[in-house]
């Protein structure tokens, strides 16, 4: 930014440029991205679509071929890991076999010989209380549980309070409800301490929940970005939209008749969509959950609705999850369990207006 | 993962059905049929020889029990500074191996699975050829006028009459050779083992390449380190064509010694007595590593 600007304003993690080659693969193309302090970022997108090492860049367990990384206004591009001051929590934990859980915490004191013995102690009992497994300071990791080396993993990635802690699909290993637990957890950890965090995801749902500010990610570029409701509601390509909200992405005609724009789906009826239309736009995402089912006899809303035909039922517990059949195109549809339909029954899917949207 | 198991046992009824007792009684026979071959070859080829070396170093010479041939022994200085020599090369030759097998090994862990496979072989290499050649080609390079006594001359180090033969440090850096095999497979074993995202990590938490060595990869590859310095000091303790060859006759070692008594001197009660005396002194020394690895590993 501009010389004038305090080092308050900088932004905690800086990227410019940044390209990653491995061989002959590019898996990077240029990502810039500016971090505030104190946000928690998602690096959201499917596998393979460089997020992860992306935050090894950051890291600095991987080199960018091109690029700069700059962390707490320090150009630390060339630096090892050591030399950066960041924590990272990895997939798989990561914890130190041989040590007991007090020895893991107060690793990161040591290495970077963070005051005097027993202010370290004092740090590492203060961060195991925070993930309130002071009582397990002296059990060895394999003594624990899943969901607890995860907590001491947190604990050894807060203790050193770093400029940005670096969180590497730090939930997948668990199960689904201690998921939900470290979610809130994670949060409010975030809340109280407000350290900037990079959070690598490829669950859009995770991400959404979690963070200020959502990244999308794919094949090495940022698809798109922004804070999590704006990405959610107001994705503008088809990719963005298939993988955030899992929409239904449909090729369709676009025509205009009266003003009004019409997608023409593939089977001939028409559906009305949301102004305004980007160019070259000629995909219509429908989410899941705004196809809203009724009995082959509804009352057809003119531009709002269209008939198809029930292939399967997924009972999910809360919702009901339908594969319908318009013509020769599959749709998916998250309905509430209320009324249920029979594979082969005929119904009729209306849209709510303003979640018709036209997608690149 | 939880779940499966807590309910891992809801199945197994409480009281067996009828004919377990049977079949677990096959099963015993079935493992005693299975082992026999093995338990039978290790009582013909260990324990018998054994129990018949223990007998012959208590016999006397007219028949009779008698300690004399530890009392000839153990009261000779001569004797026992071969019994010094020895564990001291050996355990020298241990430590040495060990300071090159774990940079090597931990080399290997980390490079392509191709160049490892080379590197493997490299490492084998020596093992392949036999012990009486590669020796000679030690005193090739070691003699005077050698490669190595040459060198040290021509950079202004030693004299022209500077001989590495006949010395203690020809024979460890032959032996050395011959175990670093035996050192760097244990410990590449152990190494490869080790998760890579543990040394990423302790660089992520402030530690040097250095210090991720000395606190997390050294002390994980420790059993490693441990399995293959029992081999090589029981293999160097053992070992004499290479300290003969090397050494010659004024620097003994145990195994020579049994060697010439067994051979030259034709005394087979007293070398029973030497070879019981090694292997009692193996054993104490080996004692403390075996605690070691117990606690590792129990």
């Amino acid at each position: 930014m501009t010389s004038t600007a305090s080092p308050d304003a900088s932004p905690a993690v800086s990227l410019a440029g940044i390209e990653k080659t491995f061989g002959r693969t590019k898996v990077l193309h240029g990502i810039s991205l500016d971090i505030p302090k104190g946000t928690f970022l998602s690096l959201l997108g499917p596998s393979g679509c460089g997020k992860t090492t992306l935050l090894r860049i950051v890291a600095g367990l991987e080199s960018a071929t091109v690029g700069q990384v700059t962390i707490a206004g320090r150009d630390v591009t060339q630096l090892p890991p050591e030399d950066r001051d960041i924590a990272m929590m990895f997939q798989s934990y990561a914890l130190m076999p041989h040590m007991n859980v007090r020895e893991n915490v107060r690793f990161p004191l040591r290495m970077r010989r963070r005051g005097s013995r027993d202010a370290q102690e004092a740090r590492v009992a203060a961060a195991l209380e925070t993930v309130q497994l002071g009582h397990l300071a002296e059990r060895m990791p394999r003594q624990l549980s899943g969901g607890q080396q995860q907590r001491v993993a947190l604990a050894r990635a807060i203790v050193s309070d770093p400029a940005v802690l670096l969180l590497d699909e730090p939930l997948s290993n668990l199960d689904a409800r201690l998921r939900e637990d470290m979610q809130v957890e994670l949060i409010e950890l975030h809340r109280r301490l407000g350290l900037t965090t990079i959070f690598v995801t490829h669950d859009q749902e995770e991400a959404l929940s979690l963070s200020d500010h959502v990244v999308l990610m794919n094949a090495g570029r940022i698809e798109e970005q922004g804070p999590p409701l704006a990405i959610y509601e107001a994705a503008g390509s088809r990719f963005a939209a298939s993988f955030i909200g899992s929409a239904n992405v449909i090729p369709v005609a676009v025509e205009t008749v009266g003003g009004a724009t019409m997608a023409q789906l593939p089977d001939g009826s028409r559906l009305a969509v949301e102004a305004p239309v980007a160019q070259g736009a000629n995909h219509l995402a429908l989410r899941q959950e705004d196809l809203m089912l009724g009995p082959d006899d509804t009352a057809r809303s003119e531009a709002r609705s269209f008939a198809a035909v029930v292939e399967t039922r997924v009972f999910l517990g809360a919702r009901v999850r339908y594969v319908l059949k318009v013509g020769d195109l599959s749709l998916k549809a998250l309905a509430e369990p209320g009324r249920l339909y029979q594979a082969g029954d005929r119904v009729i899917v209306t849209i709510p207006p303003g979640k018709a949207r036209l997608v690149a | 993962m939880s779940l499966s198991t807590n309910t891992g046992s809801v199945g197994t009824p409480l009281l067996p059905p009828k004919g377990v007792s049977a079949r677990v009684l096959g099963g015993i026979a079935e493992d005693a049929t299975l082992s026999a071959p093995g338990v039978f070859l290790i009582i013909l080829a260990f324990i018998l020889p054994i129990g018949q070396m223990l007998l012959l170093s208590i016999e006397g010479a007219s028949g009779g029990l008698t300690t004399e041939h530890f009392t000839r022994f153990l009261g000779d200085s001569y004797y026992l500074g071969i019994v010094w020599r020895t564990l001291r090369l050996s355990l020298l030759i241990t430590v040495i191996a060990a300071v090159i097998g774990f940079p090597l090994a931990y080399v290997m862990a980390h490079v392509g699975p191709r160049l490892r496979l080379w590197l493997i072989i490299l490492v084998i290499l020596p093992l392949m050829t036999s012990v009486v050649v590669r020796t000679f080609g030690w005193m090739v390079l070691l003699g005077r006028g050698g490669l190595i006594p040459f060198t040290l001359w021509k950079l202004g180090l030693v004299n022209r009459n500077f001989t590495l033969m006949q010395t203690e440090s020809a024979i460890v850096i032959g032996m050395v050779q011959v175990l670093l095999p035996f050192m760097t497979l244990s410990v590449l074993g152990v190494v490869m083992k080790i998760d890579r995202r543990l040394e990423e990590a302790a660089r992520t938490m402030g530690a040097s390449f250095t210090a991720t060595l000395r606190t997390v990869v050294l002390p994980l590859a420790m059993p490693g380190i441990v399995a293959g310095s029992l081999l090589v000091f029981t293999l160097s303790v053992s070992s004499f064509i290479t300290p003969s060859l090397l050494g010659g006759v004024r620097l003994p070692v145990v195994a020579g010694s049994i060697y010439e008594a067994a051979t030259k001197t034709l005394e087979w009660n007293f070398a029973a007595a030497q070879s019981v005396i090694l292997l009692v002194g193996v054993f104490l020394v080996l004692l403390p590593y075996l605690k070691l690895t117990g606690r590792r590993h129990g």
